[in-house]
């Protein structure tokens, strides 16, 4: 796995864009297209399983239909509603291999469905998300749903992007105000993490009220793994004082302007009420969220002449830039297999910061 | 030499030091804002960082600050004056900037360059307008193209504005003239007051002149007795918005001139302060449709004669 480390508290006199060894600047480099990423050969959790029942409901990836409901118990996915006549199965396509049926599968309270190839679907290739037991037997106040104006992309690039909480979400999370803020990005082929930790941050305001952490300040650590095929997101914030709000937010990328996230968020060994309290909080930060990608969206569809800005506070999501387009240019040659670095399933625990 | 013009772009008042205004002009997306100093500015709406909208930020006093990641951008520049949580030993880099236009205020109007080259010394088009009195002002999106809103306004200004106890008829006063970068026509109008219809008046005793810029998208409407004393002016500036619809703000004021056999509601609106005007907001489809081709037919062309001497 590959590091960068970026600090607020010892940067040496540089300008704001030097990337600090992050994404690699090339002059001529093509624009940010997110919008036209449709990378195949993944796991998507496409559903909460307990929104799976015997009457069939409809998801969507990158347009493909998925039909999903049960039958006996088990999960199953199709292009087509179960009622479908016979002949108008003959339309299959090559997502079911002229099936009709996806790969399925149930873990982590989620039915997971393949996109690609059926023939390379994969359990060991489903991520390790270690504070969600494999069962999904947690209960129904951990899981929302969300949906973001945006393509899938630009809802994980402002999920990874680390200031626009100080401004868009201020009133929920705090401001930016800190001694120390150090930012650590890894990545492999699959998958980029950014690390965070910050230490004598004013107490978040949903801590404070809800939480009942009366401190001044708290320190918090708060780690962020992405699968890139996927844009499955696992986050393992910890504060102290305070408590860990582990959470997965996966993006179904809907299509090119939407994007849908079933989210859960483990707080069982919160207190009460912020266990309750803390899963609904993406209804306030959805919108705030809405408000910029929204308008934001509709500007990465064409290649533009000027490319964006950074900072070094970017880093994290100029990498994840690289290493999706890299991934992008990787299947448009025609690989799409996993690369040696990347092993979606192993175990992450440590990685997150859970053992610490 | 300048390929570029100004434009009148939002009402002086709309725009001021509380929030910043978002605006389409001749297509083109733009935030307004007055600076410390209470200078107008104008930066395209558009962060250079991540393409959200500025205009979802605050004005603050070292510029318009976006509302996403806080990058504050200098409003007479553009530049990048600051980016959040920089140690005091970094600087923001010279080259990061957001596009700025020169802008120019004139008899209430905020105008913005647009297009290329330097501003030259062409008057702006809203010097065209001199209030006296009471102003009536407003602002709109139309949901007619912009350049078919120019036409309409040479064509069938009834579809588009209406002088209050006037009726408006569509006999051209002689044909379009071209005068000092403007389009101009009349046609003849009555008060509605009268038994006859238009068709019966041997000599109308209003005229409505249009004239439309040849550079841009304003339009001064006047309402004259037959005299030709000027009895209400309006200036409309408009320009493309998106999707087919078209941006507007105007000013109007009624002049002091007093108007002989002006009927009893004329009078009595001059007395309370009522507006002697109004700009259409919800414009009749099937009037415009049905309008001729008519004194637009020479804007067209004299906008190429405009365009062939520059």
């Amino acid at each position: 796995m590959n590091t960068v480390l970026d600090s607020s508290v010892s940067a040496p006199t540089r300008n704001a864009d030097e990337p600090g060894g992050a994404a690699p600047r090339k002059t001529g480099r093509r624009d940010w297209t997110p919008v036209n990423y449709d990378l195949r050969d993944t796991w998507f959790p496409v559903s909460h399983s307990r929104d799976v029942t015997q009457r069939p409901i409809r998801r969507i990836i990158h347009s493909q239909p998925y039909y999903l409901w049960r039958d006996d118990g088990k999960p199953v996915a199709s292009e087509f509603r179960p009622d479908t006549p016979q002949p108008a199965r003959a339309r299959a396509s090559a997502f079911t291999g002229g099936s009709g049926f996806y790969p399925v599968v149930e873990r982590y309270g989620y039915v997971w469905a393949w996109y690609g190839n059926p023939d390379c679907a994969d359990v060991s290739l489903l991520p390790h998300i270690p504070f969600l037991p494999l069962d999904g037997s947690l209960p129904g106040y951990t899981q929302r749903t969300v949906r973001f104006d945006a393509t899938s992309a630009l809802s994980v690039e402002n999920l990874l992007d680390l200031t626009h909480a100080d401004f868009l979400h201020a009133g929920t999370i705090g401001d930016g105000i800190s001694e120390s803020d150090v930012v650590e990005v890894e990545w492999t082929s699959e998958t980029v993490t950014r690390t965070r930790i910050v230490t004598r941050k004013s107490v978040a305001p949903i801590m404070r009220w809800v939480g009942g952490v009366r401190a001044k300040y708290q320190d918090f650590r708060a780690v962020l793994h992405v699968h890139l095929r996927s844009n499955v997101c696992i986050s393992y914030p910890r504060f102290r004082p305070g408590y860990d709000v582990p959470n997965l937010q996966p993006f179904l990328p809907v299509g090119r302007h939407r994007s849908r996230c079933d989210v859960t968020f483990n707080t069982t060994a919160a207190p009460v009420p912020l266990r309750y309290v803390m899963p609904r909080i993406a209804f306030v930060i959805q919108p705030q969220d809405n408000s910029v990608v929204r308008p934001q969206n509709e500007r990465y569809f064409d290649p533009d002449e000027r490319a964006d800005l950074h900072s070094r506070f970017d880093t994290p999501g100029t990498r994840y830039r690289f290493q999706m387009e890299q991934l992008v240019q990787r299947q448009q040659r025609g690989d799409f297999s996993y690369g040696p670095d990347a092993d979606p399933g192993r175990d992450i625990s440590r990685l997150l910061g859970m053992n610490d | 030499m300048a390929t570029g013009s100004w434009w009148a772009a939002a009402l002086s008042e709309s725009v001021d030091a509380s929030r910043p205004l978002a605006v389409v002009c001749n297509g083109e997306a733009l935030v307004l804002f007055r600076d410390a100093s209470g200078a107008v500015c104008a930066l395209e709406d558009r962060c250079p960082h991540r393409r959200v909208p500025l205009a979802l930020g605050k004005v603050t006093p070292k510029g318009l600050q976006c509302g996403y990641h806080g990058w504050t951008f200098d409003g007479k520049t553009g530049a990048c004056a600051a980016i959040p949580n920089l140690s005091a030993d970094e600087r923001v880099p010279p080259r990061y900037g957001a596009r700025s236009y020169r802008v120019a205020e004139a008899s209430g109007f905020v105008h913005v360059w647009l297009g290329d080259g330097e501003p030259d010394d062409a008057p702006l088009p809203g010097s065209f307008y001199r209030p006296h009195g009471e102003e009536h002002t407003g602002a709109s999106i139309v949901n007619v193209a912009a350049h078919d809103y120019l036409d309409a306004m040479l064509d069938g200004p009834d579809c588009l504005v209406s002088f209050d106890g006037v009726r408006m008829t569509d006999f051209f006063l002689g044909d379009a003239r071209t005068e000092d970068g403007w389009l101009t026509v009349d046609r003849g109008a009555v008060w509605k007051t009268r038994m006859l219809p238009p068709a019966f008046v041997t000599d109308h005793p209003l005229i409505v002149r249009t004239s439309v810029s040849l550079a841009g998208g304003a339009a001064l409407v006047g309402l004259l007795d037959a005299d030709e004393m000027p009895l209400v002016t309006v200036f409309v500036a408009s320009s493309a918005n998106r999707r087919g619809t078209t941006s507007l703000c105007w000013r109007g004021f009624r002049h002091d001139t007093r108007v002989a056999g002006a009927p009893l509601r004329w009078q009595i609106a001059r007395a309370t302060g009522r507006a002697p005007f109004r700009i259409r907001e919800q414009i009749d489809g099937a009037a415009l449709a049905a309008l001729l081709v008519a004194p637009s037919r020479d804007l067209a062309a004299a906008r190429a004669g405009i365009a062939s001497i520059a």
